[in-house]
């Protein structure tokens, strides 16, 4: 007889826990859902939302604040960045500059590298490209995309702290 | 209606001087047919409706691009691609049993169909022994399955398929030992009779509801749906049996299920919940309200609830259900015998 | 089936015990006979359950294991081979990729490694945030557990609540650092940016909804009777067992014992903070959940607490100009998983001459040999996978 009680006991437990876990389903039955249906809306993303690397333009004299010094070349750990370097008199810049977004893990370390502010990570997350040859960037396409995308707020070096 | 308009074609027949053989063929044919289109279209319709409904459980949207609004053109955009996709037989497959085994599970979920009773006098064939009938042909599809299995030659598919066994074998013995209460009620096996004597709100759930639980259960279990979903399960075993099977042999398997989740329905509507009996609506509508109730009430079952292990499926058929059952019909004999 | 018929092939000799005379074709030997009854089934690289791309050998008799093993390798990238290349702050973009579900754990670290090794002080403000970050990072790794073990006993639905709240936590890091996954966030001697403002409100409030969502998360399977019958008493693990394969984190405090680095080797400021190590005796699927439900518990309520204390000051401390330490130090952190340990030597370069990285994952995989012909059945080998949580991207490196 024990045994049969012990079964009427776990039955009922049993039913309890499946009827709870129905009612807890059926309650999500009314929340609104949470998909976003991507290329007809998109999520709102974060002022601090860092995607690719893009080059920054002087907004006074609408010249790129790049000098060609490569220091972001040497701090990037994949060593994608390329260019090279133009003189015009005292004047430096850029004649060249890519970045190679087939490899770019959009680590941010080449923005902080960067003592002229000249690189800023744009808020651009889709980085698909139809053409193998174009998922390299080249100082066109990196400048456009500097001035025509917002620069993320958190991709600019922490001077707070400071070096000693 | 159904029965007079037949007899007025057969008139005609008559008329124009056919043998009476000849309005046999044509009358099963155009109910084969009509069969056949029901079980398609809601075939169709339920699996939207199960991407749906899942959807919703999980805060998603679900379908939403093929047809506006909702994406109700969803499943035909998939029929369509299932029918232009490669059919693959693995090299090392028994062909003939790969080939035979789609077949083998769709026929019997369709032969459901046959003996149930979508409003008076609506069924295809009012069977005498419609009930027999009806756990005789639930057994067949195993067959395909085992074969489906075997013949992809495909370990995992070997798996799955010695559990789809196991676990369809088992549960046909609860299954059947239910819907025996519902008979000795009734004092018949014809499925109408069964409806018939529910009339006036009558159900038999009422007095069966031990009886209507066993039948959910074993039902879940025989339709495969999760917590029995072993024979698919995904996490496990891949895919299941039909692993191996793509495009229209595969869409087979499919059709299988949902009809046979549609037919399963039908039946316990049918024994349990009064079938075609409902005020204002005409019977046919009942029915079919009913029988996708049921149906939305085991999708919400399945995307409720983890699955279940092999050996607690035997378990749970073997040393519960069963004995559970054999109460229900041993309590239903004794109140038969006194009232 | 088409392997066993064949003769010997790869995975028949990695599954051992059959001799290899016995699988030339045509010798019906003992070992052929033993193959007829046992099957050899590959458990992935492309299986839905084993979290990646790991590869279980498993030779089944019938439902239940005899035998099984992991085959480990298919995300192997030379983690510590590249560390001798790059330079200290390069390697800490790259050990977020190690643990890709608690990237923030990696960080955490390594950094708190390269600090010991240079001396380099962190300011409070610096590690109450890191603090904040790496417990709602085991937060959100502890809900990609809770979703992708759900999915292995069959439900689906938790996985998308599940995921659904790590949503919100990936909002609130992107708002921090600025991406979503791999976040490269601190730096040596602090974080690179102090956290936005409005961050502690928006937290607080995540926080709130999640504690109740962890109720909606118990209704639905931690009561359910299918999911403790899948669970209890399956692939128990004892302590001392746990204690002799390594196992740390979740799995060895699954198994009773009472162990957890924020406590008992405090880094950081965790020794500030009041919170449970829990633990659950029983050492069975089950066990490993309840602790890391209550772990979740645990990190709301540390969140909270550092939010409550977040001191003012710097984010990063002064570190030198150039790191180019000389010696060796090992460190190890408490991560979502467990241990993970970070042996660090530097000769004076720009880069260490040698890290070694000991990642939980890695060594609780090895528990998959022991527990496995336990009895187990195939289904309760994808269970146990599933409760030891394992990354494979940490596995293989
Ligand atoms: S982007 Fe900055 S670091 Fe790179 S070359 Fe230009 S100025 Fe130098
Ligand atoms: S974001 Fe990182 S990987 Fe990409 S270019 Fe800059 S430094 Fe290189």
């Amino acid at each position: 007889m024990g045994y049969l009680a012990d079964k009427t006991v776990d039955v009922i437990r049993s039913t309890k826990s499946i009827g709870e876990g129905l009612g807890i389903t059926f309650r999500n039955l009314f929340r609104p859902p949470i998909t976003v249906q991507y290329p007809d809306e998109r999520v709102k993303i974060s002022s601090c939302f860092r995607g690719m690397p893009a080059l920054l333009t002087n907004r006074e004299t609408g010249e790129l604040n790049c000098t060609a010094c490569g220091i972001c070349a040497r701090a990037c750990p994949l060593g994608i960045i390329t260019m090279e370097l133009g003189k015009d008199g005292k004047k430096r810049f850029p004649t060249s500059f890519s970045i190679d977004m087939s490899r770019c893990m959009v680590c941010n370390l080449c923005v902080e590298a960067c003592p002229f502010e000249a690189l800023g990570m744009s808020n651009r997350y889709e980085l698909a490209e139809t053409q193998h040859g174009s998922l390299v960037w080249d100082l066109d396409r990196l400048s456009r995309l500097g001035r025509e995308h917002p620069a993320s707020q958190v991709g600019q070096p922490a001077r707070k702290g400071g070096e000693e | 209606m159904w029965a007079s308009l037949a007899e007025q074609v057969r008139l005609q027949f008559e008329t124009w001087g056919l043998p009476e053989w000849s309005f046999s063929l044509a009358n099963s044919l155009f109910k084969a047919l009509v069969i056949l289109h029901f079980i398609l279209l809601s075939v169709l319709f339920l699996v939207w409706l199960e991407r749906k409904v899942c959807a919703r459980f999980q805060n998603r949207l679900g379908p939403m691009r093929v047809g506006r609004p909702h994406g109700w053109l969803q499943t035909l955009a998939d029929v369509l691609k299932l029918l232009v996709k490669e059919d693959i037989i693995p090299e090392s497959a028994d062909r003939w049993l790969f080939r035979l085994a789609p077949v083998l599970v769709f026929v019997p979920s369709m032969m459901l169909f046959v003996v149930i009773p979508f409003g008076p006098g609506m069924a295809v064939y009012s069977l005498d022994v419609g009930l027999l009938y009806l756990v005789a042909v639930t057994s067949i599809s195993v067959l395909g399955l085992i074969m489906a299995g075997w013949g992809s030659n495909n370990k995992w598919s070997v798996l799955a398929a010695m559990r789809t066994a196991a676990e369809v074998i088992t549960y046909e013995v609860p299954l059947a030992l239910a819907v025996l209460g519902v008979a000795m009620l009734a004092g018949s096996l014809n499925l109408e009779r069964i409806v018939e004597a529910q009339a006036g709100g009558r159900w038999f759930i009422l007095v069966q509801p031990l009886g209507f639980v066993v039948y959910l259960i074993a039902m879940t279990a025989e339709l495969r749906r999760t917590p029995f979903d072993l024979s698919e399960a995904e996490s496990e075993l891949v895919a299941g049996y039909n692993v191996e099977y793509s495009a229209m042999r595969w869409s087979f398997f499919m059709l299988a299920e949902f009809g046979a989740l549609v037919g399963f329905s039908g039946v316990a509507v049918t024994l349990y919940l009064g079938g075609w009996h409902g005020p204002w609506l005409p019977p046919v509508a009942w029915f079919l309200l009913k029988t996708f109730g049921l149906i939305l009430f085991i999708m919400w079952v399945r995307w409720t609830l983890p699955r279940i292990r092999i050996d607690q499926l035997m378990d749970l058929g073997w040393k519960f259900l069963i004995p559970v059952a054999l109460v229900n019909i041993a309590v239903t004999g004794v109140y038969l015998v006194v009232m | 089936m088409s392997s066993a018929r064949g003769s010997a092939t790869r995975d028949e000799k990695l599954a051992g015990s059959v001799p290899a005379e016995a699988m030339i074709a045509g010798s019906p030997s003992a070992g052929e006979r033993e193959l007829e009854r046992e099957l050899l089934v590959n458990m992935g690289p492309q299986h839905p359950s084993t979290h990646g791309v790991l590869r279980v050998i498993v030779r089944l008799n019938g439902e239940n294991v005899v035998e099984c093993r992991p085959d480990i390798g298919y995300l192997h990238r030379c983690f510590e081979k590249i560390c001798e290349e790059w330079n200290y702050l390069q390697i800490g973009a790259l050990s977020d990729r190690n643990d890709y579900i608690a990237s923030l754990a990696n960080e955490f670290a390594y950094y708190t490694a390269l600090e010991r090794l240079v001396g380099i002080e962190v300011p409070e403000r610096a590690d109450f945030i890191r603090v904040i970050m790496a417990e709602l990072q085991r937060i959100s790794s502890h809900l990609v557990w809770y979703g992708t073990f759900a999915l292995d006993l069959g439900a689906t639905t938790p996985f998308l609540w599940a995921f659904r709240e790590r949503e919100v936590l990936l909002d609130l890091f992107e708002a921090a650092t600025g991406a979503r996954l791999t976040y490269n966030f601190f730096r040596p001697g602090g974080v690179r940016n102090d956290l936005p403002a409005g961050f502690d409100r928006e937290v607080k409030k995540f926080l709130e909804v999640m504690e109740q969502r962890i109720g909606e998360y118990d209704k639905i399977l931690t009561g359910n009777r299918i999911f403790v019958a899948r669970t209890k008493g399956v692939a128990t693990l004892t302590a001392a067992e746990a204690v002799a394969y390594g196992a740390s984190g979740p799995t060895l405090r699954g198994s009773g014992v009472d162990w957890d680095l924020r406590r008992d080797a405090p880094y950081s400021v965790y020794d500030r903070f009041q919170f449970e190590v829990c633990t659950a005796p029983e050492g069975d699927c089950l066990a490993r959940y309840h602790v890391r439900m209550n772990e979740i518990r645990q990190s709301i309520r540390i969140v909270r607490q550092a939010l409550e204390g977040l001191p003012e000051g710097d984010f990063r401390g002064k570190t030198p100009k150039a790191i180019r330490p000389k010696g060796e130090v090992y460190m190890r952190t408490e991560s979502p998983r467990g241990e993970i340990g970070v042996y660090l030597r530097g000769e004076g370069g720009p880069g260490p001459y040698r890290l070694k990285w000991r990642s939980p994952s890695f060594v609780h995989l090895q528990l998959l040999p022991l527990v496995g012909p336990r009895g187990l059945k195939v289904a309760d080998l994808v269970a146990f996978i599933g409760s030891i949580d394992i990354v494979l991207g940490e596995v293989d490196r």
